[in-house]
């Protein structure tokens, strides 16, 4: 019996939710997603035209119960970094089995990767390249590598694959695609492959070592980019020492020198408006 | 859930950002010294940058999302119009995909004492453009 935390239902994290929820083991989701179905989603959505208009997260809600109706499910309808959901986030991270991270944005990623160090929870990753053209699916454990360490050390150049920018000269209207979008085919190879991947951490989270931390498929072959089409390549990243991101201290659960992460959060405040009148006037410092 | 409203943040600011202010001002010339201010949700760094012959005032912030969201550096002295100089004289010093790689931003490796570094090659790389008109770094792709 698990409980699966997820962020985001788009056209990448539905069909990751939809596969990984089919499992017996599922007994619990908690979904975090804000954003309404619009009419540009559809053509690379397992939704319905009839959902648009409704929230994605209800969406999901529904979809999940016609396929296991006794699946607790329970949505925050709301962005994962929105400072009055944090409380409820943090809750519900803190019963997590498994995570799920499926955002489209570096800042949700990175604040994702600190949720579930704090909360000791192994997660997941999906990420669809632009176009199209390969993607990456990625696991994490407590201890291991965190998101930092593994984009400082891919430092990818070929951009993750983003949702349009609306129009907000005319909300509503039809959103023009300001990027190559990625096939509803390629999104779904690599949405399989991640809930694969997270099934299988699932089912040995203290062992699992599939040989790859970060796992690249190729699906075109593109000149100065990929050579083959349908070519896995394996990444064996390590935790660096040197990243700040997961480095003692980050993360409330390791000493951390003079402001040791294991002080309590009023400390905390003390502490930094006593750097910020130090650092406000150097001179007497 | 930003920089000085999150323990995420606070952690980040005690363990990593502060401490490498305090050792870049360590020993310095108070005027140009880091000043750090807080400014709604975001943190501004106030500093003086002397790359070559002459003195600059900038400012770099530290807006809410930091790190995840690099730091944007403004040059508040006047300057010419030149190359790689944004709107309300930003300095263009970061893009994700850049085949440079100081010019990628890495929450995982750099801290807003890097991006005053940058803004200093920046700045010697303008002085060099005022006098010969051409930039001497190879453009970043």
């Amino acid at each position: 019996m698990a409980h699966l935390i997820q962020v985001g239902a788009g056209s990448g994290g539905m069909p990751v939710l939809d596969l990984v929820c089919r499992d017996p083991r599922i007994h619990q989701v908690t979904l975090i997603e804000p954003d309404i179905y619009k009419p540009h989603n559809v053509v690379r959505h397992l939704f319905p035209p009839s959902g648009i208009g409704e929230p994605k997260a209800e969406l999901a809600e529904q979809w999940l119960k016609q396929i296991r109706p006794e699946l607790d499910v329970r949505v925050l309808n709301s962005d994962l970094l929105d400072p009055a959901h944090a409380a409820d986030i943090d809750t519900a991270c803190a019963t997590a089995d498994i995570g799920i991270c499926a955002a489209d944005n570096e800042q949700a990623k990175l604040h994702w990767d600190g949720l579930m160090r704090r909360h000791r929870v192994p997660w997941t990753l999906g990420e669809v390249l632009s176009g199209g053209i390969g993607g990456f699916v990625h696991w994490f454990v407590p201890g291991g590598p965190c998101y930092g360490c593994v984009a400082s050390h891919l430092q990818r150049s070929v951009t993750v694959d983003k949702p349009a920018t609306p129009d907000y000269s005319q909300p509503g209207g039809a959103t023009p695609e300001v990027t190559i979008p990625a096939s509803k085919a390629s999104i779904a190879v690599i949405a399989a492959l991640h809930a694969h991947l997270t099934l299988e951490l699932l089912a040995d989270r203290a062992a699992f070592n599939p040989g790859f931390t970060s796992l690249l498929l190729t699906m075109q072959r593109v000149r100065d980019v990929f050579d083959e089409a349908y070519r896995p390549f394996r990444f064996r990243i390590t935790r660096s020492a040197e990243c700040l991101m997961c480095r003692p201290g980050q993360d409330g659960t390791t000493s951390g020198g003079t402001h040791g992460a294991t002080s309590a959060p009023e400390d905390l405040d003390v502490a930094l408006d006593q750097a910020l009148a130090r650092l406000g006037n150097p001179g007497n410092a | 859930m930003g920089l000085l409203d999150s323990e995420a943040g606070k952690r980040r600011l005690l363990t990593v950002e502060v401490p490498v202010i305090e050792r870049y001002n360590e020993g310095r010339d108070p005027d140009y010294k880091i000043v750090l201010v807080r400014q709604a949700g975001s943190l501004l760094m106030r500093y003086r940058l002397k790359p070559t012959h002459n003195i600059y005032q900038l400012e770099t912030r530290l807006m809410s999302s930091y790190p995840a969201v690099p730091p944007e550096t403004r040059v508040v002295t006047p300057l010419r119009h030149c190359p790689h100089l944004l709107e309300g004289q930003t300095m263009c010093l970061w893009r994700q995909g850049s085949s440079r790689h100081t010019s990628r931003w890495d929450p995982a490796r750099f801290t807003c004492v890097f991006a005053v570094q940058a803004a200093w090659r920046w700045l010697a790389c303008y002085e060099i453009w005022h006098q010969t008109g051409e930039w001497p770094l190879p453009e970043a792709k």
